[in-house]
């Protein structure tokens, strides 16, 4: 299972990597302006790309084919944020408090010490 | 602002967030290997590999607090401000603190496996059905996955790429990593540390961070009614010159009307083309209005940031009515010149310490 998942990851990434290759080398001066003869922040975006690679191409052909997005660029998520927050404030003292319930106590012992390296 | 991409943005202001940053990942690391082994469990030996590994895993967990409670701090109180001006920088350094924890883990724990170190570190524990000795390496693992792709999706080309509510939408998994980290310390650290500082520090970090995000959340609550034609705004007046007034017109839409040349209104999107910050909470410098967040300009009257930048808002038609000022709900198209409504004989303008919001009907 573990060995299986890894191989996924392992695959998909690869591809990212070509697309990252494609798209850097080719289709970035193509769809993004203040990008056209820069190279040297590219790398940068290597990362980014191989992991993203679906949404990378989603875009990429999108922003090709001339289907940009009008007013959308304007309209932030503006009610998911606060849902969000609202979330995080009610799960992380629920979490806490939780984990304080289910704590076991361990036996008094002595100090910790440092171990010495091995000779 | 638009010109040609390089590497990583810095000027001076920056470079000094940025030193801070530095020196205080040092001093923490620094002090927490100098105290973290007596303040560990003494049920087993601990050796300086988990002491270290234990210092950048916390150290992480701090700044991501940290990172976290920018934001709503800066919607409670604008001096805060400065903090967010460089936090995409705060980011990666925190993914970078946080990848060095894992590879302590990585590189410690599973080192003497016989079997492959990443298939042991997934395998070795799969007891996901019981709270106490929950495999917490997958709650750590799936955080710092989220927090890499955040990093690697900081720079500027991003956001222009993919435009700022989808950068928006996917940066906002910053949340779920940080519940999956406060679940990772929960069922890990803290069930395992003697001494109560870190329990205490810890708690009291994690219930900031739900603190402020609950004070934020009450003062940003937003509705879903979409405004239609021509919508009240206020009396001009009642506007401090060099600042805004802020309506909602949809879900995920509002309006800034600015005052400015004290008889001077105009309207433009709220939502800052580099990030979708809030204009109508900046000021007019320089003849433009200033985005809070990172200092992205545009003209009141047709939404275009000045030459040699490339920006442009949506601007809205604006109107005076029985002294009253009326928005038409309606984006015009980004760049459109829209004349400014004059109001010659306007009273003082009130004072402009604060911005004001107020929802529309």
């Amino acid at each position: 299972m573990a060995a299986t998942l890894i191989l996924a990851v392992q695959i998909y990434l690869a591809v990212g990597l070509v697309v990252a290759i494609a798209f850097l080398g080719y289709g970035i001066d193509r769809v993004d302006e203040n990008a056209r003869g820069v190279w040297i922040f590219r790398p940068l975006l290597i990362p980014g790309i191989a992991i993203l690679w679906p949404l990378v191409l989603l875009r990429w052909i999108a922003l090709v084919r001339g289907n940009v997005e009008g007013q959308g660029r304007y309209r932030p998520p503006l009610a998911l944020q606060p849902a969000l927050a609202l979330l995080l404030a009610v799960i992380v003292p629920i979490m806490i408090a939780g984990a304080l319930v289910i704590r076991q106590d361990g036996p008094n012992e002595a100090r910790a010490e440092m171990l010495e390296p091995p000779r | 602002m638009s010109v040609k991409y390089v590497p990583v943005q810095w000027n001076a202001n920056k470079w000094v967030y940025d030193a801070a940053l530095l020196v205080f990942v040092a001093i923490y690391i620094a002090v927490f290997l100098r105290l973290g082994t007596p303040e560990a469990d003494v049920s087993r030996p601990i050796d300086a590999a988990i002491v270290r590994m234990r210092a950048f895993g916390t150290c992480a967990f701090f700044m991501l607090t940290a990172i976290l409670c920018i934001g709503p701090l800066a919607r409670l109180d604008q001096r805060f401000l400065p903090l967010l001006y460089n936090r995409r920088h705060f980011g990666v350094l925190t993914a970078v603190v946080a990848f060095t924890h894992a590879s302590y883990v990585y590189g410690w724990y599973f080192n003497f496996t016989q079997f492959d170190r990443l298939e042991a570190m997934l395998s070795s524990n799969t007891a996901f059905g019981q709270l106490l000795g929950f495999p917490i390496e997958a709650l750590g693992i799936f955080a710092l996955v989220i927090l890499v792709i955040l990093a690697a999706t900081s720079h500027d080309f991003w956001l222009s790429f993919l435009t700022a509510p989808v950068w928006k939408r996917l940066h906002l998994l910053i949340y779920v990593a940080y519940i999956a980290i406060v679940a990772h310390i929960c069922l890990g650290y803290l069930q395992d540390a003697e001494n109560p500082l870190f329990a205490i520090l810890f708690g009291a970090a994690a219930l900031a961070v739900a603190g402020v995000h609950l004070a934020a959340w009450r003062r940003g609550a937003v509705g879903k009614a979409r405004a239609e034609g021509w919508i009240d705004v206020a009396d001009p007046a009642e506007i401090a010159n060099g600042r805004a007034r802020i309506l909602q017109l949809g879900p995920n839409e509002r309006v800034a009307v600015f005052r400015y040349d004290g008889t001077h209104f105009s309207a433009v999107s709220n939502a800052c083309a580099h990030q979708n910050g809030p204009l109508g909470e900046g000021r007019i410098l320089d003849g433009c209005i200033t985005c809070p967040w990172h200092g992205f300009q545009y003209r009141m009257t047709d939404g275009c940031s000045p030459a040699p930048f490339t920006e442009k808002i949506p601007t809205y038609k604006l109107r005076l009515i029985d002294g009253r000022l009326q928005v038409f709900a309606m984006a015009n198209p980004p760049g459109t010149l829209v004349d400014p409504v004059i109001v010659p004989d306007l009273a003082a303008p009130p004072d402009p310490d604060t911005f004001q919001m107020e929802p529309a009907e």
